[in-house]
């Protein structure tokens, strides 16, 4: 049975791919990715291809809406729904059948009670059949038990259900927020199938580490989640602590650590990185003349010089480097910024390669998001996904310089609006 | 990145600047969960399959305990009813009442078996002890919802005249009760309709009509009234038809829409029928508001509105003026537009009746509008709608003369027509062959028949009529024979330039000129 795999475009979604695509190879499962980006295109693929497949994985798709009202698809089609929006669809959650969500076991949905919003069609009083469709009068009445003040009870008490469903419904989804990472569901997954692999666990970091870098969890759900990954890493990478069993330097390994939350800063200066990361420039508004006076004091403060700044971080002074954490921690308390260092994880593999989380949510974002695109509109995602694979060293290249280019006209655009006025205060 | 911050105090900064809650509820738009019916019931099913199973257990325990009590109470039912203790008839009347208005599976058999009707008719008479007329009178009245057995049971009781008397009890419920009951007994059929009119039910079921009687009550002397005026063989005896129609006329302007509707129904009924009852209903001048009825949007009421006029135009040429009078050309176009296929149906079928009427009624028909909506259905409507509009327009070129017939051909009424000899039905095609048949000696009499070859050619009409005569109906195949034998089998007269109408089919034009009939 082959498998049609709709795939939205975010980082979490092409993590979570990543994650299924290595077990349906695993199992031998036969299937066919089809990116979306949108409902449109959600739609238009189901079209393309309800014919030839019964089964669907939704991935960062479909949860949040009434999958068989849009797509009405035949009886026998089946949808898996590994979706980080929320609130899902109440539909969706109650169909027994044709839905099917991937949802982690803890993850509080707060649906309400089927009760409370599903009635029974055939509860309803005869009269109803017979105004709606005009036919003759019946030829005989039985006089019922329940007689006016009982009928109109009942009326007044559905009324009622329904002013209260209105409200359930209402309070469940006025608020739009996210669940649990598609890519640690998906790792989950394999997790209890005992097919994890460290590169899967890689990928269910990133996943994370996106909805993180796009302010789509909390912190306090973020630092959670942080949790359980560092559990199955030390599980994983346990061996590294080992001296006489450690392994190969080129085996990938995966590291908690304690990092600074500056974009990219390792690929890139410290200096850069400073004036690019939206958290610092926006503390010490950059965009002014005051911010950038400040981001001298900054500097100053950690007794960072300039142009040792300004170089790339690997030529850096190795003195300066040492204590670089814990230096620009403690200057940053200083200025206002109490949250420069975040929980988060780094891969390594071969001497030269060490990346961290978030630096591979920045360069897949940006291949998937490049402006310039060559050949059919795919192309990005298939080149996104191809980076997170250790083997497609240059795609991630690419990638980090597409994220610096990024993240600078976002900075440069932001100041220029701020600085032109363009943002006013209700 | 998110600083820390309480996620939901946060949010709700967020959202709610600038609104209160109660502004925020009033905007929100209406959500309607739709369980897929084909799934909902298994939804149901499953999630309740603990819970069922419970009911279930429920159940069978109770209804061996409930049948205990039934046949405990059965006994002492019938022994209560017979005996001389009041207060236990009561009882007893109020058990067998309760049984037999419950939603499910009344014991109506069982309880006719006990023999204890005549005893329940008996106690509609007791004038001093209105609690047991009621309840007599309710359990009579399901008694007599059932089949016609379970009537005649009733009937058999002696009940008729008992409830015409109860009919003026000085408790509104227990005249309610009665109406009720009689109703039953009079939807049965026409033999105990007609009993009750022989005793002389009418006039007192009339005098309860007032302007001070409540609506719950009107709705079933209307309902019980109706059915006095339905059913044929026999047809309800004239002269209780004329007691009740003033006061029909009278329900009919009243704002209830039940009321409205089952009065409209009894009009209905009274003009299914031979013309000279389509005139006593005439004659009442109603017509006017039939037809305003038939404008309504709720379908209880445009229904039956529209099926008394369309029974009306089924009578005389001046009784379908009268129609026609009244307004109902203004009304129809719209229900022949109808989304439900029903509606569609009877107000072609109406428009079928109106067309066979004389060429000044016909023309009628042209002047207000009429044509285009008939096309319209006959090419997009429901297909047994299309069937009446066949025959709206057979009866047309029957009837119509030949300025009528090519004002017909004008309004496009040849391409819906002409494909609708794909239809399988036989009587349909010939009846559409009859009425090209038709079409063509109106076009002979102005010499145009060779134009209508070209334009049924060139409408894909001739291979439509051409395939026909290969069906298997021999009526038809020789009916197809003949067309093409008449009209279509002369010699190609290349030199023939039809000329063009703006819309692309050649014109049909036609030049003013006296027609002598």
């Amino acid at each position: 049975q082959r498998v049609l795999l709709l795939v939205a475009s975010d980082v979490d979604a092409l993590c979570a791919c990543k994650i299924l695509q290595a077990l349906f190879q695993c199992d031998h499962v036969q299937y066919t990715l089809v990116p979306v980006s949108g409902w449109q295109e959600l739609e238009t693929a189901f079209l393309e291809h309800k014919d030839q497949f019964k089964y669907f994985v939704l991935i960062n798709c479909g949860a949040n809406v009434d999958l068989l009202e849009i797509l009405q698809p035949e009886e026998d089609t089946l949808f898996f729904v590994c979706d980080s929006h929320r609130p899902i669809n109440v539909v969706n959650v109650y169909n027994d059948t044709q839905i099917k969500l991937l949802v982690k076991q803890n993850d509080d949905l707060d649906v309400p009670a089927y009760d409370d919003i599903f009635r029974d069609e055939e509860d309803e009083e005869e009269d109803s059949d017979n105004e709606s469709n005009g036919s003759e009068p019946s030829e005989k009445r039985r006089r019922f038990e329940e007689d006016v003040i009982e009928r109109t009870m009942k009326r007044r008490q559905r009324r009622e259900w329904e002013a209260r469903r209105r409200e359930i419904l209402f309070d469940y989804e006025q608020y739009e927020y996210h669940g649990t990472s598609s890519a640690m569901v998906m790792f989950d997954l394999a997790w209890i199938m005992s097919k994890d692999l460290n590169d899967m666990l890689w990928w269910a970091i990133v996943g994370l580490t996106d909805q993180w870098v796009q302010d789509k969890i909390t912190q306090m759900k973020y630092v959670t989640d942080i949790g359980i990954l560092q559990r199955h890493v030390s599980r994983h990478n346990h061996r590294n602590e080992d001296e006489e069993n450690s392994l190969s330097i080129d085996c990938m390994r995966i590291a908690f650590e304690y990092d600074l939350r500056l974009a990219l800063y390792q690929h890139w200066s410290l200096y850069e990185s400073l004036c690019n990361t939206s958290y610092t420039s926006a503390s010490l508004k950059l965009w002014s003349v005051q911010g950038q006076k400040r981001l001298q004091e900054f500097l100053a403060d950690m007794g960072l010089p300039l142009k040792q700044v300004k170089q790339k971080f690997n030529s850096m002074d190795m003195s300066l480097k040492e204590n670089l954490r814990e230096m620009i921690e403690e200057s940053a308390n200083k200025f206002g910024m109490k949250d420069l260092r975040v929980q988060t994880f780094s891969i390594h593999f071969g001497f030269k390669n060490k990346f961290s989380a978030s630096d591979i949510v920045y360069a897949t974002a940006s291949l998937m998001e490049n402006i310039e695109k060559e050949g059919p509109e795919t192309t990005n995602f298939i080149k996104a996904l191809d980076s997170l694979s250790r083997g497609n060293l240059d795609k991630l290249h690419l990638g980090l310089d597409l994220a610096k280019k990024q993240l600078r006209a976002i900075q440069q655009t932001v100041a220029s609006c701020i600085c032109t006025n363009l943002v006013i205060s209700q | 990145m998110p600083v820390v911050k309480d996620h939901s105090g946060w949010m709700r900064k967020f959202k709610n600047k600038g609104k209160d809650t109660a502004a925020l509820r009033r905007q929100r738009v209406e959500v309607s969960i739709e369980l897929r019916k084909a799934r909902k019931d298994e939804q149901i099913l499953k999630r309740r399959s603990i819970l069922f199973s419970l009911v279930d257990e429920n159940l069978s325990l109770g209804e061996e305990k409930r049948n205990e009590i039934i046949q405990l109470s059965l006994e002492e039912i019938v022994e209560a009813v017979n005996g001389s203790n009041t207060e236990l008839q009561l009882q007893a009347t109020q058990a067998t009442r309760r049984m037999l208005s419950r939603q499910k599976d009344p014991p109506i058999n069982q309880i006719i078996e006990l023999g204890i009707i005549p005893k329940l008719v008996e106690f509609l008479t007791h004038a001093d002890n209105a609690p047991l007329q009621f309840e007599a009178a309710w359990a009579l009245t399901n008694i007599a919802s059932g089949t016609s057995d379970h009537t005649k049971a009733v009937v058999e009781g002696g009940a008729i005249p008992a409830f015409i008397s109860l009919l003026s009890s000085p408790h509104m419920h227990i005249s309610e009760q009665s109406v009720w009951a009689l109703g039953n007994i009079a939807g049965d059929g026409p033999l105990y309709r007609d009993a009750l009119i022989n005793c002389n039910a009418i006039p007192p079921l009339l005098a309860l009509v007032s302007p001070v009687t409540p609506v719950g009550f009107l709705r079933n002397i209307t309902w019980t009234l109706s059915n006095l005026c339905r059913n044929k063989n026999p047809y309800p005896p004239l002269d209780a038809v004329k007691k009740m129609l003033p006061v029909f006329i009278c329900l009919m302007e009243h704002e209830d829409k039940d009321i409205i509707s089952d009065s409209c129904w009894a009009i209905s009924y009274l003009t299914d029928g031979c013309n000279d009852r389509i005139q006593i209903v005439v004659d009442t001048g109603i017509l006017s508001r039939l037809v305003e009825l038939m404008a309504r949007p709720e379908l209880i009421i445009m229904t039956p509105a529209l099926r008394a006029i369309g029974n009306v135009v089924t009578g005389t040429d001046e009784q379908t003026q009268a129609a026609i009078d009244a307004g109902v050309l203004a009304v129809l176009p719209c229900l022949l537009r109808h989304a439900k296929p029903a509606i569609q149906k009877e107000a072609a079928w109406t428009l079928s009746n109106i067309a066979a009427g004389p060429c000044w009624q016909i023309q009628q028909l042209i002047t207000c509008g009429l044509l285009t909506p008939l096309v319209e259905l006959l090419d997009k409507g429901d297909f047994k709608a299309q069937k009446e509009a066949v025959w709206a327009v057979a009866n047309f070129t029957t009837g119509g003369n030949v300025e009528q017939v090519v004002e017909l051909v004008r309004s496009g009424v040849l391409k819906p027509l002409l494909n609708l000899l794909l239809a399988k039905d036989s009587k349909t095609i010939l009846v559409i062959l009859d009425t090209i048949s038709n079409i063509f000696l109106a076009a002979e009499k102005m010499g145009e028949a060779e134009r209508l070859c070209l334009l049924v050619e060139e409408l894909d009409g001739l291979e439509k009529i051409e395939a026909l005569q290969t069906h298997d109906n021999n009526m038809v195949y020789r009916a197809a024979l003949n067309l093409i034998e008449r009209y279509f089998s002369g010699e190609e007269t290349p030199d023939l330039q039809p000329g063009t109408g703006h819309d692309g089919l050649y014109d049909f034009s036609v030049e003013k000129q006296d027609f002598d009939f």
